[in-house]
């Protein structure tokens, strides 16, 4: 039987990290049932709030989207530039994640 | 800002006025764009000498606001017919607005065959036969040079490449930075009407310049302060764009399916690594030498979008090296190559073209087999060839509408004319909304800024729905317009958007300059304004709804990988506008 696998990318600073840990790009990993992507990045010690949104087969998701065998997913932290942030879908995905507090830091200061 | 000042190159005579009642209050495109909607008549020919093309600074501009430094040009476009503002970094609009220059207009045009330069000090406008050698084919970084000894390395300088001297519509107008490098004003062809003008360059030197005055500089210092600190604690202004520069978009965009290929007939490739930013990061650090990963295109720029990139001996190729440039010749030209790109890049800042019209051209020419895809050295040539110019070349520096209607294609991916940039308008329906609608011309830049509650819209915005996406279309071009009459970069939308007291800010400095009492509604209202006053323009000049619309091929040909096809209906894209 054919093994099950996900394809996985990292984007801007988390391709530092993929240098860093020899990975190829993409990364491939076997995964034979559905994960989410904490649980994705907690496996590859990605810190939560270096990721903005997932990719998952080309579609911007919230972090704690279910991942399945055969998707492709990447990582990207915040630094998105443009009105594609909001085109994409960042706004309605990034709300309940760590990055999200990263870029409204200052807002949360203030409040607290 | 007191002076406003006229140029009439028929009789060369210089008048400077006081700025009229009516555009005190302006600065940037609101200024640009009501002076053309007033003075220059909507169906003249945009190369004639009914057209006249007008300088300004934001109305931030010359203070110590962060990023205010930008420099707006008004005309009628020889590119798409239309109303255009194209804005540039450098040091021309810093130095103008502290020389009390509120804006310089240039119009008539010689009859005989001469270039001129236009040479701005403290004492006045003087108008000087151009040096020969800038002329016939000099390259913009030599014409550089030349200036810089004869006027002075201070000077700040805007010119007309040998590509506006040939008045082509890709050509732009570019301004010397603050390292002799180029930023240009890309869009429209403004180049080609200074060249019509027989204006090969404008020399600004503000010795004993007496500086922006501040209504109440405490406040100013202070709303600076907040807004400079948003601006860094963002992690898009503060932190990615630095590093990575605007070709950071490529493996996202690529990975959302929406990155434009082998002349928009697909939405991903598998040659993203080769040309990504994070590859072009990678490979200035690895270099070294001149490279630099992060660089500012004007003094007072905290977010350091642009690099030097250099050759494998360290050596620079080219700075300012964008998405946009990288994506056209890398994506949708198929170049693989990223030094390739670079050394096209370079001469295209040398000639003086717009690089996402030429990148846009350039795959439609290789689609209607005038070049061969993805060969970079075939395009670094055809691209020399516009400072000739060869009839490829000339083909080439007319832009894409008439590269695709001389090899007779219908996949011409362009909007009243200009070339659509780097986001594929089927899987990123928004973007298509703001193509097709802006006064412009196909622009990414239409709309780039909020307005109003648009993250609250935006919130629920998905790429592949219609929901949401003609708010969002409208409210990111009001705010783009009012942020574009700033002086602002559009990179301080992440100030701004995400954080409330960056927005604040932004309205604090422009109150405390002027003494005046601006609310954010009151910015809506201005970038509308400014809208409603470049439709009013462009309706005059023969525009209607049905040229607010998308090629046809869009509606027909889908693009993988989402396979989405465009599907907004005529009435639906004209809402966007309904304001």
């Amino acid at each position: 039987m054919e093994k099950k696998t996900v394809e996985i990318r990292g984007f801007m600073q988390l391709r530092e990290y993929f240098r860093r840990k020899n990975w190829p790009v993409p990364l491939i990993l076997d995964l034979e049932e559905a994960i989410s992507g904490y649980e994705l990045a907690e496996k590859l010690e990605i810190p939560a709030e270096e990721v903005e949104v997932i990719f998952v087969n080309g579609f911007v998701q919230a972090l704690d989207y279910r991942i399945q065998p055969g998707d492709r997913i990447a990582f990207l932290p915040p630094g998105c530039p443009g009105p594609y942030r909001i085109a994409l879908g960042f706004y309605g995905k990034n709300q309940d994640n760590q990055a999200n507090f990263l870029i409204h830091k200052k807002k949360e200061n203030e409040q607290g | 800002m007191n002076k406003f000042i006229r140029v009439d190159m028929t009789t060369k005579k210089v008048e400077i006025q006081e700025v009229p009642e009516k555009y005190v209050g302006l600065g940037g495109r609101g200024l640009t764009s009501n002076f053309v909607n007033d003075e220059v008549k909507p169906t003249c020919h945009p190369l004639g000498k009914n057209n006249k093309i007008i300088f300004a600074p934001g109305m931030l501009s010359g203070t110590s606001a962060p990023n205010s430094g930008r420099i707006s040009v008004g005309s009628k476009s020889p590119l798409t017919g239309t109303i255009k503002e194209s804005n540039a970094g450098g040091t021309f609009s810093q130095k103008m607005a502290k020389m009390g220059i509120k804006a310089l207009v240039i119009e008539g045009m010689p009859a005989e065959d001469e270039f001129y330069i236009l040479k701005i000090t403290m004492d006045g406008v003087t108008i000087e036969e151009a040096p020969k050698e800038i002329l016939g084919g000099c390259g913009n970084y030599k014409a550089i040079e030349l200036l810089n000894n004869k006027y002075g390395e201070k000077v700040g300088i805007a010119l007309a490449g040998p590509a506006g001297e040939h008045r082509l519509p890709t050509a732009n107008i570019s301004f010397k930075d603050p390292d002799s490098n180029m930023r240009s004003a890309g869009r429209g062809g403004l180049g080609a009407v200074l060249g019509s003008k027989k204006v090969k360059a404008l020399v600004i030197d503000d010795t004993g310049a007496p500086g922006v005055p501040i209504a109440e500089p405490e406040k100013f210092r202070e709303a600076s302060k907040v807004f400079a600190k948003a601006l860094l604690d963002h992690p898009v202004s503060g932190q990615a764009l630095a590093a990575y520069g605007t070709d950071v978009l490529v493996n996202i965009l690529n990975e959302a399916g929406g990155l434009p290929a082998i002349n928009f007939t697909k939405g991903r490739i598998d040659w993203n690594e080769n040309i990504a930013g994070e590859t072009l990061n990678a490979t200035i650090k690895e270099r070294g030498g001149e490279g630099k990963v992060s660089h500012g295109c004007h003094a007072g720029c905290v977010i350091r979008c642009s690099q030097w990139y250099p050759d494998k001996q360290g050596k620079l190729i080219t700075s300012g090296f964008e998405y946009e440039t990288i994506w056209g010749l890398g994506a949708d030209a198929g170049i693989k190559d990223l030094d390739d790109i670079a050394y096209i890049d370079r001469a295209m800042d040398d000639i003086g073209i717009d690089s996402i019209e030429t990148a846009v051209a350039v795959a439609t020419a290789m689609e209607g087999g005038l070049l061969p895809w993805g060969d970079g050295k075939a395009v670094l040539e055809a691209v020399k060839e516009v400072a000739i110019p060869t009839p490829l070349g000339r083909l080439i520096g007319s832009g894409t509408t008439v590269v695709g209607k001389a090899c007779g294609l219908f996949r011409v991916p362009v909007v009243k004319d200009q070339g659509i940039p780097a986001y594929d308008p089927r899987p990123i329906k928004g973007i298509g909304l703001t193509y097709a609608t802006t006064t412009m011309g196909a622009d990414h830049t239409a709309g780039y800024c909020i307005s109003g509650n648009i993250l609250k819209v935006g919130g629920n915005i998905d790429p592949l729905k219609k929901d949401g996406q003609i708010e969002y279309a409208r409210a990111m071009q009001i705010g783009t317009a009012a942020v574009d009459s700033t002086g602002m970069c559009l990179f301080v939308y992440f100030g701004i958007a995400d954080n409330p007291a960056g927005y604040q800010a932004l309205i604090d400095m422009i109150n405390a300059q002027y003494g005046i009492n601006l609310t954010a509604n009151d910015v809506d209202e201005l970038g509308k304004s400014v809208l409603k006053v470049e439709r009013a323009f462009n309706k005059a000049a023969g525009f209607t709804n049905a040229h607010d619309r998308l090629p046809e091929f869009f509606e027909y040909e889908p693009c993988p990988p989402h396979n989405e096809v465009w599907d907004f209906t005529p009435e639906e894209i004209d809402e966007v506008y309904n304001f």
